[in-house]
């Protein structure tokens, strides 16, 4: 862990367990900034999200697949990344959550984005259980804006943005 | 087969028992049935629920009426929904269970999200739509009175009132624009993205009959400033079925963000040629350009006016929009038609956030002497952003320069851009753009203007 004042950086591995201290920990990092309650639960909500997501879609075959969440708090953006290994096997996910990703910040107000995923998710096959929500909902919950970048050695960023 | 001619087995329920059934799709909301109990059902009966198998599980569609058919094809009758009505397309065919009223489920949602919008908004939305249907009022009842005379006076006519009456309309149209951007000037974040959706609620009915807003709202390809918007904006072409839509389309195509888009392809085209002109290549060797988010690639025609000058020219083409590179392939097409040459020209279906896991890019691609990207950094947020434009650096020969582009933070039309087309951008100040190269490259970099101030360029040149 390599914590400077306006930045928290830490490492995981993909365990579940290990998510829900990390919040915390989160939760004291943007409190000792002086962030609004609101703020700082919308914050630890994406980091949440974007944590679950990484443990999820992940690739951690190799030994050592660590996950790393680095947080930067300057005057004007919030910025929240989370980096973790895939594999050609995710070739796919990438290209949908790619597409998803512009799709949502295609819209003024992801609230907008969220009402028109509420009406495809309507339309979702029988045997499907998921919510198809997630991205769309940390957009709109967490009023943050969400990018992601896949580095030459197969590391997958997903970046949280918060405009302040 | 048709879908008409599949048939499934369902049930209908009633209050004395299951019914089984033969249905045969008719029609996306209804359904043609046999009995297979032999009992004759009236016309008009209710049924409680109507029961399909699929894939070895029950989906209840709930209460139907029955109507009864007079055509003599075995069939008893049709089926309806009374209460929820379900897609049969979907379910029979895509196993999706899709309501036709579904989504006035999120009626409540939609309403309540008007509670936080202040009253001065509300006031001047109120008050601008009340102004823009007289004007369409009036717009629309003279175009009819010229509606039937010969096209070519047609043409001079309406030519005259856009000259004339449009020039009043802007004016106004201007003013209401000042008067949103002074209202909204101190709006938060999230009171600017609840605002504009209230805002766009209430001019929808102009923002579709208006060419270049209907598709900066609707997205067809999923995202903002796709190829076909960029060519609305460089052909600058009266587009609009009515006087008042056309009005509206060259309103918007002539706003000095318009203008700030069109300038930077000819600085592009300039930048390139300068930079030509001080490389030394080698004998036989091709000047090697790469450009990344290329969308129609408008300025490779200002690059290349006669023969010669193709075989100047390695280009790769890059961008994530297949349809964006086939617009790009024809203009090429076209270009080598024009000047009977062959281009030397690749092109890259690939998205920049994916493009290194994908490519392998230096070993694939090579390096290049110039390297330039105009749309596409307003796109990306600065952790993206940093990552790209380092990526792209490496692929810069030694001496090879690159040019980006992002719109400035003083952009003057971006409330209009944002409440009327539903269009945002990653605005950056020039420290911001200037310090996204990280500090470990050996570079030379620089960040100039377009005339209109809102074009920003960021220019690097790699030393080693």
């Amino acid at each position: 862990m390599k914590n400077t004042k306006d930045t928290m950086k830490v490492t995981l591995h993909p365990d579940w367990d290990e998510i829900e201290p990390l919040r915390l920990q989160a939760h004291d990092f943007f409190g000792s900034h002086g962030l609004s309650g609101n703020t700082i639960q919308s914050l630890v909500m994406v980091l949440g999200e974007l944590l679950e997501n990484s443990v999820k879609y992940g690739s951690y075959k190799v030994l050592n697949g660590q996950i790393n969440i680095s947080i930067n708090i300057t005057k004007k953006i919030i910025t929240i990344e989370v980096t973790n290994p895939i594999d050609d096997s995710n070739l796919d996910d990438l290209k949908r959550l790619d597409q998803m990703i512009q799709w949502v910040r295609g819209y003024q107000d992801p609230f907008e984005a969220y009402i028109e995923r509420l009406k495809e998710v309507a339309k979702k096959p029988l045997h499907d259980k998921e919510s198809g929500l997630g991205i769309v909902r940390v957009a709109y919950e967490g009023d943050v804006i969400l990018d992601f970048f896949v580095s030459e050695d197969n590391l997958l960023t997903v970046s949280a943005v918060l405009t302040r | 087969m048709d879908r008409e001619e599949y048939t499934f087995q369902a049930l209908l329920v009633d209050d004395k028992g299951k019914i089984p059934i033969e249905a045969k799709y008719s029609a996306k909301f209804a359904v043609q049935i046999k009995f297979l109990d032999d009992q004759i059902r009236e016309d008009g009966y209710e049924f409680r629920n109507l029961v399909f198998i699929i894939d070895d599980e029950q989906v209840d569609l709930g209460p139907c009426r029955f109507l009864t058919q007079s055509e003599g094809d075995g069939h008893a009758g049709y089926l309806f929904f009374v209460g929820d009505i379900y897609d049969l397309d979907s379910l029979l065919f895509h196993k999706k269970k899709v309501i036709l009223q579904g989504p006035f489920g999120n009626l409540p949602i939609i309403l309540e999200h008007k509670h936080k919008i202040r009253q001065q908004f509300k006031d001047y939305t109120a008050s601008l739509t009340y102004d823009l249907s007289v004007y369409k009022n009036l717009f629309d009842s003279l175009d009819a009175e010229y509606a039937f005379e010969p096209e070519m006076v047609r043409k001079v006519v309406q030519q005259t009132i856009i000259a004339n009456e449009g020039k009043t309309f802007f004016e106004y149209f201007d003013s209401q624009l000042r008067e949103l951007q002074r209202i909204v000037a101190d709006f938060s974040k999230e009171e600017h993205e609840r605002h504009g959706f209230y805002f766009r609620k209430q001019v929808w009915n102009y923002i579709t009959l208006t060419p270049f807003m209907r598709r900066t709202n609707l997205k067809p390809r999923g995202y903002s400033g796709d190829s076909a918007m960029m060519r609305m904006i460089y052909i600058k072409e009266e587009l609009g079925d009515s006087t008042f839509s056309k009005l509206l389309h060259k309103h918007c195509i002539e706003r000095p963000a318009a203008e700030a888009v069109r300038n930077r392809r000819t600085l592009i085209a300039n930048t390139l040629i300068n930079k030509l002109s001080n490389s030394v290549l080698s004998p036989g060797e091709r000047f090697k350009v790469l450009s990344v988010a290329c969308g129609p690639a408008f300025e490779i025609q200002d690059l290349l006016s006669n023969p010669k000058d193709c075989e100047i020219y390695d280009f790769t083409l890059l961008d994530q929009d297949k349809a964006a590179l086939a617009e790009a392939a024809s203009l090429v097409g076209q270009i080598e038609l024009n000047l009977g040459a062959r281009i030397k020209v690749g092109y890259l279906q690939e998205s920049v956030r994916t493009m290194l896991s994908t490519l392998r890019l230096a070993s694939k691609l090579g390096q290049f002497h110039f390297i330039y990207s105009m749309g596409l950094f307003d796109y990306l947020t600065p952790p993206v952003a940093r990552a790209v434009l380092w990526n792209l650096y490496q692929l810069l020969q030694p001496e090879g320069e690159m040019i980006v582009g992002n719109f400035h933070v003083s952009n003057p039309n971006r409330i209009y851009m944002e409440y009327w087309g539903d269009w945002v951008l990653y605005y950056r100040t020039e420290e911001e753009f200037f310090n996204l190269l990280k500090s470990g490259a050996e570079a030379a970099r620089s960040t100039t203007f377009d005339e209109t101030g809102i074009q920003m360029f960021l220019q690097i040149k790699r030393l080693r």
